[in-house]
């Protein structure tokens, strides 16, 4: 796995809806710049070579960065794979929609649930935003949210943006009735 | 202090360059706080300087204190710069009310121990615009090897009354960093150069 950057971004809520937030939100986003593996190489029919050598190696590297940037328990989470123009969307897929980078994430956050994902084919500069949902348990509805990320010179063509993010709560002033509420 | 809607912490490893090691490791780090704009709706307010006072100090230090935890501590912060994105109700003023004084200025060079007039950029802008950072030595301003940028964006920010008010930094050169300085330089004329008069 070739790595160009690591980019990690950190936001804190303060105030939301003209009042304060009690306790102020965290959330935390750790992204990868990486050369795509199978750049260069056509229309790869087996993508399970490429997974199994690089996706272990991007949950290994980017679960225990999100969540030190957290500094927090993970109650939410989600990640991202942004494909550069040259690429599929299947590469990014490929290398965040298997266990073998799942696993590590649900590892260190303590959860059981599906990760959210966002994956799409931008150029360098485009805005994303990673969907998260709670940890454990996927209907609890103050803790979907997202967070908008952006990496002005990343992913090139032949790049791939992977990320995780995590949510040391649900979202500042969540006041929706819980789902239960509804059934 | 006056209170902040958000912060936002950004740092950037930088690893391969064009596909090269990066030889220095560098670390780029930015801390953006949203704040409200302290004379929105008031018009033009002449005596900007009872809120600077008020604002600026703790400003400063939130900012600061989150970039040097951001670099890993004092001895990282090895560059820094300044920089305001006033919303579209203020005046490019209040952006340089709250960065261009003592009470700004002085508390980061205490906090990162360095000397350096502190380099800055500024802009008014609509919400999610993002901005270019410069920064350079803490010590030294005219190191050329430590010439470079952060850029900083807030999604949803600023609002037209607000202000989005960044301190930003580096642990080291410019990745790669290779076109020598003061000390290096020939003596170049401009008559030497394909610059200068025709």
């Amino acid at each position: 796995m070739k790595i160009r950057k690591i980019v990690t971004i950190v936001e804190e809520t303060h105030s939301e809806g003209g009042r304060p937030v009690e306790n102020p939100t965290r959330t935390a986003v750790v992204l990868a710049v990486i050369e795509n593996p199978w750049a260069g190489q056509g229309f790869v029919e087996d993508l399970a070579p490429g997974i199994d050598e690089v996706a272990p190696q991007l949950g290994q590297l980017l679960s225990p960065l999100v969540v030190e940037a957290l500094g927090a328990p993970v109650e939410a989470f989600g990640k991202a794979a942004i494909v550069g123009l040259d690429g599929e969307v299947e590469h990014g897929s490929a290398l965040i929609h298997t266990l073998k980078f799942g696993d590590y994430f649900r590892k260190a956050a303590e959860a059981t649930t599906l990760l959210p994902a966002v994956e799409k084919r931008a150029p360098a500069g485009c805005t994303f935003d990673i969907p998260m949902k709670h940890v454990t348990d996927a209907t609890i509805r103050s803790h979907h949210q997202s967070v908008e990320v952006r990496i002005a010179d990343a992913p090139r063509a032949d790049e791939l943006v992977v990320g995780l993010a995590a949510a040391a709560q649900g979202r500042p002033q969540a006041r929706l009735a819980p789902l239960s509420s509804e059934q | 202090m006056t209170a902040f809607r958000k912060l936002l912490v950004t740092t950037e490893d930088i690893v391969l360059e064009l596909g090269q090691p990066v030889a220095t490791q560098v670390r780029r780090a930015s801390a953006a706080a949203v704040i409200r704009n302290p004379w929105a709706g008031r018009g033009v307010v002449d005596d900007l300087q009872p809120e600077v006072e008020e604002i600026a100090g703790g400003l400063a230090t939130e900012l600061t204190n989150r970039l040097i935890q951001a670099l890993g501590g004092v001895d990282r912060v090895e560059s820094f710069g300044k920089a305001a994105i006033v919303g579209l109700d203020g005046e490019i003023e209040h952006g340089a009310a709250l960065l261009h004084t003592p009470y700004f200025g002085h508390v980061i060079r205490h906090l990162v121990a360095g000397e350096s007039i502190i380099v800055f950029s500024d802009e008014r802008s609509g919400a999610g615009a993002p901005l270019t950072v410069p920064v350079w030595h803490k010590n030294a301003a005219a190191t050329r090897s430590h010439y470079q940028t952060v850029q900083v964006r807030v999604s949803d920010a600023p609002r037209p009354d607000e202000i989005v008010v960044v301190v930003a930094g580096a642990s080291g050169p410019r990745p790669n960093s290779r076109i020598g300085d003061r000390t290096t330089d020939p003596d170049v004329q401009v008559a030497d150069t394909s610059g200068g008069a025709a």
